[in-house]
């Protein structure tokens, strides 16, 4: 059971709900590295990434959400350390093609754009990506990276969540009290 | 002339241990307690104990990447990354592929760690003996040769290797795993207790599930901390909480004052006397500055990991041993072996819904081998065992929706709806002589010297079990009353156990074995190999106690023998 106990451990350390195209990044991802076709990131950027992440896991009366937590800037730094170039060039695309689709309907830019406004242009995206079977797409990847930065953030995993360093014992068979947050870590 | 003689004797030493794994930290502890002079060798670099595990208290937000490997760590490691146990908190365990390439003449995927405790560090820790019908089974179908042993020659050995290893389980009485020397058991969660009653019951205890035999310390012992459940283990235990080389038999042996251990020193061969008709030393490449170097003992024994050793010992030419050190059998890089699994099946368990688990245990169930044992009959040889377990994770539905939102992240961070259990197969390989490495002057590794070529498959016997290993897991997870029962096959290529064995195996006939009962070589007395190359058969249980055993009982008969002047 180790082997593939560990893998789904894998995959809630990263928050659960992670899509088949990053498992599949995570495990096959075979790529030679061609620095030339690596993608950068502004600072604006980081901004809409924030902006973006914060739709995916807003802040709630529960607790911060994915901006506060640093997703602005997690977000671009995996896709550069961690993506292959095809998929940082589709990433960086759609994160303009999103700010142009804001800006066409709303006359406004992502960042300057109403909640309400930035949520109906992820909706549309996120309608997009179930249209297109989840093809790795700017929504899913960056969807993704907010699931696995938020969750393995200081505030995802002691605040959303509740984390344990040293637990000490095994209870296996302990009461679920009312409203008992999931662990942060298995 | 003067400095040649001084070097020598410097380089000198009563036993060289080539390998500082589970095997290698064994066989210095136990050469050094019985009075000997040791060199252990280790390829890679040195890992102090705690100090050296730099992640080992790391909380999840420390980690730059989110346990993530980024693309340059996955062309550095194209193999390493097959699978899941490299990963950004432990990713310093695991070689740098491009260093030291192999050929793969069918896919095998070649897990390794070069350091001080070898993997011994991120190993599985699952301990299990092996039982007289595992020492039969050879000769009863006629696969592979008859081990020179049975399970009253090791059961002592095993008796010792846990008493100091302290592996935590619970007797059972089952023929096919025999009780051993344990500290308390770690607990069965509710699902598992409820899954072990109804199995049990249903089967007529001619199957039973038990909690994981586990080399993690349920209670303090021999200075060593107790388990704090934080199931990190892969990133080495700063309470000293699972047997490591570290943790238990280097102490030992420093404690001594008779081990010295060289790190970054790779042996390219065992260097032969034809006078003596005995290994006088070794010839070591330093790993760092590639200068040469040769250390002498009277004995050598060889635990650099299966594929290692037998890298070593075929690099061992000489005109009396062309084929490799000990070859005259022709078998030696023959008969690979490793355990087939990563197929069972998984389902839902109703009615605990208002219990949750406290703490993280490193350790999951066993079902032990019952198959073609008793009334039991199938249509292939040998069996399997199960590893897993349950639990009750994070809220994972709606993945198809992609959702988002203020009730998403409310989902995410509940616990999920239902407890889990799932049931994975451990299945036995058999011996196959066409299953086997050999060298491949083709290529070159970082130092020069030339790698191993690996031609490995499973068969039908192995295809026929795991049929059984997804069908057997539902019709049990069904006993137990589990729901929404599914099983899967993940495909596996050898290697991925982790389990490499069997490449120079033990045998009471030099003409068809490497190495005779007690792991010594047919032709050349001085030199044991007590690693997983030593293994004429794999059964179906973790091997490492076993590894563990042998070396002690080997150990214990070489000093035996040198004291009487026979090697």
């Amino acid at each position: 059971m180790e082997r593939r106990e560990a893998l789904k451990r894998v995959a809630y350390l990263m928050g659960g709900a992670i899509s088949a195209t990053t498992m599949g990044v995570l495990f096959e991802s075979f790529t030679v590295l061609d620095k030339s076709k690596m993608v950068n990131f502004s600072v604006s950027d980081e901004a809409i990434l924030a902006e973006f992440a914060e739709i995916i896991i807003p802040t709630t009366s529960a607790c911060p959400g994915a901006k506060a937590a640093g997703l602005g800037s997690f977000i671009p730094m995996m896709i550069q350390d961690c993506y292959p170039a095809n998929l940082q060039t589709v990433f960086a695309t759609g994160l303009k093609a999103m700010d142009d689709k804001c800006f066409t309907k709303f006359g406004k830019n992502f960042t300057t754009a109403s909640n309400q406004e930035k949520t109906v242009i992820v909706t549309e995206l996120r309608d997009e990506a179930i249209a297109n079977k989840r093809t790795p797409s700017f929504f899913t990847i960056a969807r993704d990276l907010t699931i696995l930065g938020y969750y393995s953030s200081e505030i995802g995993c002691t605040q959303a969540r509740e984390y344990l360093a040293i637990p000490g014992k095994y209870d296996g068979s302990a009461p679920l009290e009312p409203g008992q947050k999931a662990w942060a870590t298995s | 002339m003067n400095i040649n003689t001084n070097l020598k004797e410097q380089n000198t030493y009563d036993a060289i241990v080539i390998g500082s794994g589970i095997s290698g930290g064994w066989a210095a502890k136990e050469l050094t307690e019985k009075g000997l002079r040791v060199i252990m060798l280790e390829r890679g670099m040195n890992i102090e104990h705690i100090t050296d595990y730099e992640s080992a208290m790391k909380d999840p937000w420390e980690f730059q990447h989110a346990g993530r490997m980024t693309e340059e760590q996955k062309r550095t490691h194209p193999v390493q990354k097959r699978d899941y146990p490299y990963q950004e908190a432990n990713e310093k365990w695991w070689v740098n592929d491009l260093e030291c390439p192999y050929t793969e003449d069918k896919r095998f995927d070649w897990y390794r760690g070069f350091h001080v405790g070898g993997k011994s560090l991120m190993w599985g820790r699952q301990s299990y003996r092996f039982s007289d019908h595992n020492f039969e089974d050879n000769k009863r179908d006629g696969h592979g040769n008859d081990w020179p042993i049975r399970y009253k020659d090791i059961a002592p050995w095993y008796d010792y290797a846990e008493k100091f290893a302290g592996i935590s389980g619970q007797n059972e009485g089952w023929p096919l795993l025999p009780d051993g020397q344990f500290l308390p058991p770690m607990d069965l969660n509710c699902v598992e207790k409820s899954v072990k009653e109804r199995i049990e019951k249903h089967y007529n205890r001619e199957r039973i599930l038990t909690i994981g035999r586990t080399a993690n310390l349920t209670v303090p012992h021999k200075g060593r901390g107790n388990c704090q459940y934080r199931n990190l283990c892969s990133r080495g235990c700063p309470f000293g909480a699972y047997f490591s080389t570290q943790s238990s038999t280097l102490p030992a042996a420093m404690a001594t004052k008779r081990l010295t251990v060289r790190p970054y020193s790779i042996v390219n061969h065992i260097i032969y006397d034809k006078d003596t008709k005995k290994a006088k030393g070794v010839m070591v490449i330093d790993a760092e500055t590639n200068e040469t170097m040769e250390f002498y003992a009277k004995i050598v024994f060889v635990n650099g990991s299966t594929l290692g050793s037998t890298f070593i010992l075929l690099n061992s030419t000489s005109e009396a041993h062309p084929n490799g050190l000990g070859n005259g059998s022709g078998q030696l890089g023959h008969n690979l072996m490793d355990h087939h699994f990563r197929c069972g099946a998984e389902g839902t368990a109703e009615g605990f819904e208002d219990k949750y688990t406290y703490g993280r245990r490193a350790n999951g169930i066993y079902v032990p081998r019952y198959q073609n044992y008793g009334n039991d009959k199938r249509d292939y040889l040998r069996g399997f065992g199960y590893q897993g377990g349950a639990s009750r994770g994070n809220w994972q539905a709606d993945v198809a929706e992609l959702a988002f939102g203020a009730d998403f992240k409310n989902n995410m961070s509940k616990p999920a709806d239902h407890w889990k259990m799932g049931l994975g197969g451990f299945g036995e390989m058999l011996p196959y002589y066409d299953n086997k490495v050999y060298i491949d002057h083709s290529k070159k590794d970082k130092w020069g010297q030339p790698v191993l070529a690996i031609d490995c498959e499973t068969k039908d016997n192995e295809a026929k079990m795991r049929e059984d290993m997804m069908n057997d897991a539902a019709e049990m997870l069904e006993a137990a009353g589990m729901k929404n029962i599914q099983t899967y096959d993940n495909d596996y290529y050898p290697g991925m156990a982790i389990h490499e064995m069997g490449t120079a195996r033990m045998g009471n006939d030099p003409k068809d074995s490497v190495l005779n009962k007690w792991n010594q070589m047919h032709e050349v007395s001085n030199v044991f190999v007590t690693d997983g190359s030593c293994m004429p058969s794999i059964a179906c249980q973790n091997p490492s106690l076993t590894f563990m055993a042998l070396t002690a009982r080997a150990a214990d008969y070489a000093v035996k023998e040198l004291k009487k002047k026979n090697i």
